[in-house]
């Protein structure tokens, strides 16, 4: 019991994070249609930038929580606005080619201004320390990302189902002919949407800096892979999917890791597979 | 590159100090002096060149660095004496990746375009098996740094005859071997492992059961949790080991994914719980600066090489010189990078060419002197031979990390396998 209630909170903790970078992919693929490789460069730029503020300017969990994905922010504001922007029109290879392109860039930044060992992070103060469950120690930290999650994943259903500007946003995402002509500046919404999907995965680096414990170039890697087969188990471009998918994934490999050690390196994928042969287009994507 | 252009006058006067050099070490070898102590460095034409390479990109990113920080400084003092053999150093750098296919890339353009004599680094065991056959056709001795997999000189040097592998590191017996001798003495009876789910951590921890049954006949290994490469969430492996309750650990995770596993290790309360700790690459650099005063007492760990032993005058003198030149303490694949290209110089120097024939019989049972102690490359499987030390983590004042407290040496004669390396009596325990 205690073991399987410890497993469950671990593939929980790590579900979150998937989550949170899979969010931002599948909005920025939701509403542009591109399909953003360099998503996890943005979340390993979350967590250098985090880092940084943590560190070396204010040695302060929160500030680093909400300047480190601002600045990462005006990053993305400049890939969008001066890169991405112009291939819009171009097939999906250039859309990839770009964004890779970006990958490999970023890795090297990161490199030059932090250098190319690990880095650890401070303390973070109160967040920091264990809680007995069940006679057994987990982080405090990791409850607060458990809460963290489902805690984005409703603000953004409220922003999107309630708002002006989630209406706008959605009108563009299903036909942006028609929402050009009715006078949204689709354009500008591209710019908005991309810069708050990289937000999102900005805010995942930053807050993955304490629960991995270790910054590295090329943190942003792995991570993408987990969040692209999330997005599409979820169906590409459903929020609604890529959440449900993030749980149901990090619980899987979890218990996989601690009850079918020989094969938790494919069950992911094991489930990715049987999710596209019964829905080819994921749990919640539309059947375009 | 570029390459200076030489006029005709220079030539001729090149050529003038050449033969009045040539004829004056002519003169006394064969007047004045005793032959071989004395005489004029051996002639070999033109620079020699170093091809090296390591991970210079994602996670492991900075192995590659330290890397490169010993064997340029190795190449920046050697050629401020006046290089190899009265030539030049020249080395070039290049980002191995960790992939198989970009090492043999790599190999192939060092020697086919860029014209190298030697070849050096390697950090993972599967690019190194890719490689050895490469380097046999390309006909270049290549100085293995860090891979540690057995099979290297065992299989592709002892039985295969690629007689231009060389290892300069430690190989799996130190970390597998090795850590069962430690692991002998403690009252810990049953064990554990979570090691990295690849060869390196497969072989290690079968090294480590077979040598400690035949140690301590009856000993129980009760749960074993490999993780693959990349893992940054340890919390279900932690899992499997609290459940199975074991009072020893042993693993051979290494890098950043040892500091994540001891980080998220500490949060859990395993340190608490299993109170026999072994980490065989735990003495590593960046895993002691990255994790400070997190890394818990009363571990046992060991590298490479690590840089308070030994207590020689040459180490100390190496510490700071490169502490001096890099500010930082070395890692121990800088200690494996400077002494390579410092094995190359004794070979070169000694053969009196750069022909890889001859280089290699002077490698092999060359004996040479280095900041990790004195190193023998064995005849048979071209490993070299130099102790490493264990050391039980300790916090202190005169450094921001832990440090090996207690030392214990196991001689490599005791731990390592011997050739044939097959039957009876050629793994230990002797």
């Amino acid at each position: 019991m205690q073991s399987i209630v410890h497993v469950c909170l671990a593939g929980l903790s790590s579900g979150m994070f998937i989550w949170l970078v899979a969010s931002g992919l599948t909005l920025i693929f939701g509403v542009l249609g591109v399909l953003n490789f360099a998503h996890g460069s943005f979340y390993m730029l979350g967590a250098y930038f985090s880092y940084t503020v943590l560190r070396h300017l204010f040695p302060n969990f929160w500030l680093g929580l909400l300047l480190g994905p601002l600045c990462v922010c005006a990053v993305g504001f400049v890939v969008e606005r001066f890169f991405l922007r112009y291939v819009y029109r171009l097939a999906l290879p250039y859309q990839l080619l770009l964004t890779f392109a970006f990958v490999l860039i970023f890795d090297n930044l990161v490199k030059i201004v932090w250098g190319a060992g690990s880095l650890t992070p401070p303390d973070i103060g109160f967040l920091a320390g264990s809680v007995p469950i069940l006679g057994r120690k987990f982080p405090v930290y990791n409850l607060f990302i458990i809460g963290v999650g489902p805690l984005v994943a409703v603000a953004l259903w409220l922003a999107l189902e309630r708002t002006w500007a989630g209406r706008i946003v959605r009108a563009a995402s299903s036909d942006r002919e028609m929402a050009s002509a009715i006078g949204v500046r689709v354009p500008a919404l591209y710019t908005g949407v991309f810069v708050f999907g990289i937000w999102l995965g900005a805010l995942g680096g930053g807050l993955a800096v304490p629960y991995v414990g270790l910054l590295t170039p090329g943190m942003g890697e792995t991570i993408i892979i987990e969040a692209f087969i999330v997005a599409v188990i979820g169906g590409l471009g459903s929020l609604k999917g890529a959440f449900l998918a993030a749980l149901v994934l990090g619980v899987l490999s979890s218990f996989g890791t601690r009850y079918f050690p020989a094969f938790d390196m494919f069950l992911t994928f094991i489930l990715m597979a049987a999710v596209l042969l019964v829905r080819p287009q994921g749990l919640f994507g539309d059947a375009r | 590159m570029t390459r200076k252009r030489i006029s005709r006058r220079e030539l001729l006067k090149l050529a003038g100090t050449g033969t009045v050099v040539a004829a004056a070490g002519g003169l006394g070898q064969g007047l004045l002096l005793p032959r071989n102590l004395w005489a004029a460095p051996p002639k070999i034409k033109g620079p020699v060149k170093i091809g090296y390479q390591a991970v210079l990109s994602g996670t492991l990113a900075g192995y590659g660095e330290f890397h490169k920080m010993g064997a340029v400084m190795a190449v920046e003092e050697i050629n401020a004496k006046g290089g190899i053999a009265g030539q030049k150093v020249e080395m070039e750098f290049r980002d191995s990746t960790l992939k198989p296919d970009d090492a043999i890339k790599n190999a192939r353009y060092f020697v086919d375009s860029w014209g190298a004599d030697f070849l050096a680094g390697i950090d993972s065991s599967g690019q190194a098996l890719a490689l050895a056959p490469v380097v046999q056709q390309l006909d270049r001795v290549l100085m293995v740094t860090h891979a540690a997999t057995e099979k290297l000189t065992e299989e592709m040097v002892f039985k295969k005859g690629i007689k231009q592998i060389f290892r300069i590191c430690t190989p799996t017996y130190q970390d597998g071997n090795a850590a069962a001798f430690i692991a002998k003495d403690f009252p810990a009876v049953k064990w554990a492992t979570v090691s990295p789910k690849y060869e390196y951590g497969f072989t290690c921890w079968k090294m480590f059961q077979d040598t400690l049954k035949k140690l301590k006949p009856g000993v129980p290994f009760v749960a074993e949790s490999f993780a693959p490469f990349g893992t940054t969430d340890f919390r279900s492996h932690i899992n499997t080991i609290l459940d199975a309750k074991p009072d020893g650990l042993y693993s051979t995770e290494w890098a950043g994914e040892l500091i994540s596993m001891v980080k998220q290790g500490r949060e859990a309360g395993l340190f608490e719980k299993v109170k026999h700790v072994i980490f065989p690459v735990g003495a590593a650099m960046d895993v002691l600066e990255g994790l400070g005063k997190d890394m818990p007492d009363n571990i046992w760990i060991a590298g490479r090489y690590f840089f308070l032993y030994p207590n020689s005058k040459t180490n100390g003198e190496w510490v700071a010189r490169f502490r001096k030149r890099w500010n930082h303490y070395p890692a121990y694949v800088s200690e494996t990078g400077y002494s390579s290209i410092y094995a190359f110089k004794a070979a070169v120097e000694k053969a009196g060419s750069k022909d890889t024939k001859a280089v290699i019989q002077v490698l092999e049972g060359m004996s040479m002197n280095s900041p990790a102690g004195n190193r023998v490359f064995r005849k048979e499987d071209h490993q070299a031979i130099y102790d490493v030390a264990w050391g039980k983590t300790k916090a202190d004042p005169k450094y921001p990390f832990k440090i090996m407290g207690e030392m214990k040496v196991i001689p490599t004669t005791v731990c390592y396998n011997r050739p044939p390396f097959e039957g009876p009596g050629t793994a230990p325990p002797f």
